[in-house]
């Protein structure tokens, strides 16, 4: 049997593929991660507003997982006993899993670069904090859009 | 809507009592003083008047201040008493303040004595680095039992260095031996970079062994001052180290000692404070020979308070209303439900004051959206029991407070919202039911579980997102009918509304209100005309106008990209809803014996902790985003500047007025 047209293989790829949002997220919160270690070796008292910038690109690998979590849950993985699925149904969930995986994975890395220059700002102006908090979440708006659009897709797709 | 009116002031007095004026006004804390260095190019003005204020005496502050938060962070260093979580100004009465401030010269000389202690710890600090780091150097050369200071004797001169450690010692000694047989070389030590040496060879040999060292890139180390062998030094240098290390805790004990006299400090530091301000405001004023010349802004409530004030020190003083268009400072005033939302309106900005305070429509709506994107009982109980302890138990102010107020009712929100959804730490309870007690008990939710119909949450969600952007699009035909203009607000406002209202209709009409399709159809034709007739008035000849108009329909697409950002009502709930059934899955994947308890608990502590950190601040920002970008775009423009009016802005004691 060829595996691509195997339903069940699809169908976890799916959610293999809505997972590595977190690609983007680790990278993002790497980039804020380094700027905020430069800032703070200035200013020890800022740990705190800059671990909440950093930790904003972060989101976009909890929504792959979120879907992943959906999708597996779905298919019964996590209950024991997995649904055959067919070819049709496994490649629905598999389409399904990618604008989360996709948007996501990009979307973090640029949010990631948003909060780092976030904490450059704050670095200067402490009080802006909210300014920098409202551009990093420009950015996450189109990964929780990705995300809804993946789980209203997997959330309509029959067993 | 709630910015505080203000009035402006201006004061004239004689000189002698300016000082008491100034200290009375920052009494009472309700006048900014505002610069007046526009008159000192004033041709009326120039000749008659200067600046006021010495540029010497705030420096003589500042550096004063400076140096006692250097004495006030060393005391904290040795301050063992456990710290409150938040700063808190303590209260005290204005007696008390005044009679520990008569000892000043006494604080003064304390404050001294530590500034004395400190730096001569950062003395020995650097004596102990630097005697530190020669034993490092001498430590290699612990083997060495030739005294350090003997570098020849009367036949033979020694020789000592080091050479890099890729170097042959074996190649190193034929070579030399091809010269003289007559030496001695000793391999004292070794580390990853280098051997340290010992040569020993005769006095007038010393240049050829030199030589061939050299080509083994040999350097030679010579010890400055040094008497006796490197073990013996190294022993000195041990001795001298725990000498420095018994006298700085003996200064650490002094300054420690000195930590009951802290509170002493912070006073003064406050005073200082006090000081520096009232000398800095005098900048902003003018003066003649005999007298001074101040203006300002005072909220119109607090007139009679700063009239008697300038009654009492004989002042002329005229106070009139601002003119039209004229920017005053920003005071918001808010009642006690929606002050606690002014900190969301303060993080964007202020509003300019030919604006209005956004602060008390917004708060309902951020309110309701928080709640809805963390929608949990749990969190949100146990958010509002935090923040109400904090604010039971400190006495925190300004920001701080307003935010912890801000969390407390959000909790609130957010615990209502959960019991709408059902969602207790997520589906926790009926897990650990159903895993140790066998029970299919279920918490249903009061209205529907959004895992299941999130269909309905959305289309819920727009709803909400439409009547927030209404209601701001409100708010902006508000401001156009007080501003004298209520043709536009009904051609850019009311058309819009029933633009968009009929396209709703038109689209999904039928499955709320059979039959009203038809009605929507013909509202949006007829308001889509409407628009497009108004939309050019501005600009000239009939093409212009009607492409301007046509034109101005594309701005559907910004109404729509608004409305689509709600659909984040929907996906933050859901992230924080499913992120709580995956930790019960995991949770109870341990059975049911104590192990599984054991590993229910902690999955449950841990992740529902790390559910909670990530989803309010998720919730927290979303929040305040649709509000800054959604709804304050509608109507809203900042600038405005903050009301900052002489008063005492201390650090460390709030002084309270006695009563009589």
């Amino acid at each position: 049997m060829n595996i691509l047209t195997d339903g069940n293989f699809l169908a976890i790829m799916g959610a293999s593929v809505a997972t590595l949002a977190g690609i983007g997220s680790a990278i993002g919160v790497g980039i804020a991660g380094q700027a905020a270690s430069g800032v703070v070796a200035e200013d020890p008292k800022k740990f705190g507003s800059t671990l909440i910038l950093q930790a904003l690109p972060g989101t976009q690998g909890i929504y792959g997982l979120l879907v992943a979590f959906i999708i597996l849950n779905k298919i019964g993985l996590l209950g024991g006993a997995m649904a055959t699925l067919t070819a049709a149904q496994g490649g629905f969930i598999f389409a399904a899993s990618l604008p989360v995986g996709i948007v996501g994975l990009i979307s973090a890395i640029h949010q990631g670069k948003v909060a780092a220059s976030g904490i450059m700002l704050i670095s200067k102006r402490p009080e802006e904090i909210a300014k920098a908090m409202v551009y990093a979440a420009m950015v996450e708006t189109y990964a929780v859009l990705a995300l809804l659009a993946s789980f209203l897709m997997v959330n309509g797709i029959t067993i | 809507m709630a910015i505080v009116k203000m009035n402006k002031i201006s004061i004239i007095g004689l000189d002698g009592v300016k000082s008491s004026l100034i200290k009375e006004l920052m009494d009472l804390g309700v006048m900014e003083i505002t610069s007046l260095d526009y008159r000192l190019h004033d041709k009326d003005w120039i000749g008659y008047t200067e600046r006021d204020g010495n540029e010497n005496d705030i420096l003589k502050y500042d550096s004063k201040l400076s140096k006692l938060n250097l004495v006030l962070e060393s005391l904290d260093k040795y301050d063992k008493t456990k710290k409150p979580m938040f700063a808190v100004r303590k209260s005290i009465s204005k007696n008390e303040f005044e009679s520990v401030l008569q000892n000043e010269h006494v604080i003064n000389n304390k404050v001294e004595d530590i500034l004395r202690l400190n730096s001569s710890l950062s003395d020995l600090s650097s004596q102990e680095n630097k005697i530190e780091l020669n034993k490092i150097s001498l430590k290699p050369w612990v083997d060495y039992k030739i005294p350090l200071n003997l570098n020849e004797t009367k036949f033979t001169s020694i020789l000592t260095g080091v050479i890099p450690n890729m170097v042959n010692i074996s190649k190193l000694q034929e070579d030399i031996e091809n010269k003289t047989n007559k030496y001695f070389i000793d391999v004292i030590g070794s580390d990853s970079d280098q051997y340290y040496l010992s040569i020993i060879c005769l006095k007038n040999e010393k240049d050829d062994v030199y030589e061939i060292l050299k080509q083994y890139s040999f350097n030679a180390v010579i010890f400055k001052e040094l008497q006796g062998t490197a073990s013996e030094n190294i022993l000195n240098f041990e001795n001298e180290l725990s000498e420095i290390a018994e006298k700085k805790s003996k200064i650490e004990e002094e300054i420690s000692a000195c930590i009951n006299h802290k509170s002493e400090i912070q006073y003064l530091y406050d005073y200082t404070i006090m000081e520096r301000d009232k000398s800095k405001i005098l900048r902003n004023i003018l003066k003649t020979s005999k007298t001074f010349y101040i203006n300002g802004w005072i909220p119109e409530k607090c007139k009679t308070n700063v009239e008697n004030v300038l009654k009492v020190n004989e002042c002329w003083y005229e106070i009139v209303e601002p003119e039209q268009d004229e920017q005053y400072p920003i005071l918001l005033n808010n009642n006690s439900y929606t002050q606690p939302f002014e900190s969301i309106t303060e993080l964007y900005s202020l509003p300019s004051s030919s604006n209005i305070d956004p602060t008390a429509i917004m708060a309902p709506f951020y309110f309701m959206f928080f709640g809805l994107m963390l929608a949990d009982v749990g969190y949100g109980l146990i958010m509002s029991l935090a923040c109400f302890l904090v604010l039971r138990k400190f006495k925190i102010e300004g920001t701080m407070q307003k935010m912890t107020k801000m969390f407390f009712w959000c909790g609130l929100s957010t615990a209502f919202w959960g019991a709408m959804f059902g969602s207790w730490f997520g589906d926790a309870i009926p897990a650990a039911a159903n895993l140790f007690f066998n029970s299919d008990f279920t918490i249903k939710p009061l209205w529907l579980n959004p895992m299941t119909e999130p269909m309905t949450v959305l289309i819920f969600s727009f709803i909400f997102g439409i009547v927030h952007l209404f209601v701001g699009m409100g708010i902006s035909a508000y401001m156009l009918v007080r501003d004298g203009k209520p043709l536009a607000a009904i051609t850019d406002i009311g058309f819009w509304y029933g633009f968009i209202i009929g396209i709703a209709l038109w689209l999904f009409g039928n499955s709320i209100l059979p039959g009203s399709t038809p009605i929507g159809k013909w509202m949006t034709i007829i308001f889509a005309l409407g628009l497009v007739l108004t939309q050019g008035r501005e600009k000239k000849g009939i093409i212009n106008k009607l492409v301007s108009g046509v034109l101005s329909l594309y701005n559907i697409t910004s109404y729509l990209s608004d409305i689509l950002s709600y659909s984040r009502l929907l996906a933050l709930g859901l992230a924080s809803g499913v992120v709580s059934s995956v930790l019960s899955i995991l949770g109870t994947m341990g059975g049911d014996g104590i192990f599984g308890a054991i590993l229910f608990t902690i999955v449950m502590i841990v992740g529902h902790t790390f559910n909670f950190a990530i989803n309010a601040l998720g919730s927290f920002v979303h929040a305040a985003r649709l509000q800054y970008v959604e709804f304050f775009g509608k109507f809203y423009e900042g600038g405005g500047e903050y009301f900052n009016p002489l008063m005492k802005k201390t650090k460390y004691i709030k002084i309270i007025r006695e009563e009589n």
